[in-house]
């Protein structure tokens, strides 16, 4: 198993660390440098920890674990207007992307009121090809409970919050309602602490589903060897973003047969996954698990 | 100003009573309301905000937000800036000139520089009512798109509800409000 840090720190010697997570047979997910900054995401087999904390020892800097990390979390709200948007949808979203995760924000058609609000099939079916979705709600209990039903249909694991602390209702946290300013405060932060807690406990149920029927191959070493085949262009942004089960890659259509051959092992990707255009960004690679098409070593 | 809200549980009333402050203060309309009465009815989806519409701010003129040095001005709030700077040139044209950021020139006469200082830039009445209503949309849920006023004097009332609005609640709404506002 891998695990996925963060390291925050100078640039001296930088680069020796990412030689050394490349040697011990790591990935690095997404790396910045911003003049004498840099930060890093990196996954690492779990018996290399010691490595490399003796290797950040050597050039100071800190250190820190990503509950998220390689997950893709869809932030849900009923609408992208004033009343949900900025605060406190992209606050929620803030968080979790701190946390490690890659977060998408969405809005619903028509997911205002209570009588009123809808999730359309369509937008199921965008929310369920992320790892797990998170739900902004408002301030009314009645409301939420009837949302909560809404939310009762997706097959992804999923988290709603509200502001009603004391509402007791399955995948629901409280405390984080309509907000007209950013949450900012000790108390607030103690809610998005909460709200990422539950929501790794929710998508632990995923990651058992994984742990127990293994995939044939990692994600994050698909990533590297697309990344090896059809290279980042200029100044995009997070072009392969790594699922629990598999990525989403923005590439345009011309690109999809030479990541359809990129060979993993000694099989081509498109024998050990499903590629699908996805409803709205990228295509979806949804790696198939081992017992199904065997070895590929 | 009094903000009041009933209806709701503890803590939907408490939230209500926060989104109502920051929204007015964002707006700039705090001021000028002496009463706000917010209603909240979540089990049926029917909202009542009344506002009452207290002193409004007197008119910004030239003299307040800007010092005059001979034939030089400069601004002191920047806020107005814009607003000065088109009130100049649509009346002088070219014979107000931009320095830098907070100077302006102005070629005029003495007979047209004493009237200056008098010229409102901004008056804040203009816009209250479409600046109130903004408000009120702002503090409503969403999904309460049906809406109903009661026209009163010196006062917006609005029912809001997701669904048709009975003659029940529109009794209902006039009772409350003349209660606690009024």
């Amino acid at each position: 198993m891998y695990k996925i840090m963060m390291f925050e720190g100078g640039v001296y010697k930088f680069n020796e660390l990412k030689e050394l997570i490349e040697d011990i047979g790591g990935f690095i997910l997404q790396e910045s440098v911003m003049q004498t900054e840099t930060m890093l995401h990196m996954a690492f087999p779990d018996e290399e920890e010691r490595a490399i904390r003796n290797k950040i020892k050597d050039l100071g800097g800190k250190f820190t674990e990503l509950p998220l990390a390689g997950t893709e979390i869809m932030v849900v709200s009923p609408s992208l207007g004033k009343h949900h948007a900025v605060n406190p949808m992209c606050d929620v979203a803030e968080y979790l992307r701190r946390q490690g995760a890659i977060t998408i924000v969405m809005g619903l058609a028509r997911g205002v009121g209570k009588r009123i609000a809808q999730i359309t099939v369509e937008e199921k079916s965008i929310i369920e090809e992320s790892d797990a979705a998170v739900f902004v709600f408002g301030e009314f209990k009645d409301c939420i409970s009837v949302k909560a039903k809404l939310c009762e249909q997706l097959n992804v694991p999923y988290l709603m919050v509200g502001g009603p602390p004391d509402l007791e209702l399955p995948h629901y946290t409280g405390g984080i309602g309509r907000r007209t300013d950013r949450l900012r405060r000790a108390e607030d932060i103690e809610c998005l602490e909460r709200m990422t807690t539950e929501l790794d406990k929710e998508l632990n149920e995923k990651r058992q589903a994984v742990d127990e029927d293994p995939l044939a191959v990692n994600p994050l070493f698909v990533k590297e060897m697309i990344e090896m085949i059809v290279p980042a262009k200029a100044g995009e942004e997070l072009p392969i973003t790594v699922q629990l089960d598999g990525l989403r890659i923005s590439i345009n259509e011309e690109d999809l047969t030479r990541i359809q051959d990129v060979e993993i092992g000694t099989r081509k990707l498109s024998e050990i996954a499903e590629i699908r255009k996805s409803l709205f960004k990228g295509y979806l690679v949804k790696i198939r698990p081992e017992s199904e098409v065997g070895s590929i070593f | 100003m009094e903000i009041k809200v009933e209806g709701g549980d503890a803590f939907a009333n408490a939230a209500y009573e926060t989104i109502c402050k920051d929204t007015f203060r964002d707006l700039g309309i705090r001021s000028s309301i002496d009463n706000a009465y917010l209603f909240l009815h979540p089990e049926e989806h029917v909202f009542i905000i009344s506002i009452t519409i207290g002193r409004v701010a007197s008119p910004i003129r030239v003299g307040d937000v800007a010092s005059f040095d001979k034939k030089t001005l400069r601004i002191g709030d920047e806020k107005y800036a814009p607003k000065l700077l088109s009130l100049l040139w649509d009346k002088f044209g070219e014979r107000a000139q931009q320095l830098s950021r907070l100077m302006i020139e102005l070629n005029l006469e003495d007979e047209e520089l004493a009237p200056l200082k008098e010229m409102v830039i901004y008056d804040p009445r203009e816009d209250l009512i479409a600046r109130i209503l903004d408000a009120i949309d702002r503090i409503l849920p969403e999904g309460a798109r049906v809406r109903y006023p009661i026209p009163a004097d010196h006062a917006v009332t609005i029912i809001a509800s997701e669904d048709p609005i009975s003659e029940e609640w529109k009794q209902r709404a006039k009772e409350l409000v003349g209660h606690t506002v009024s």
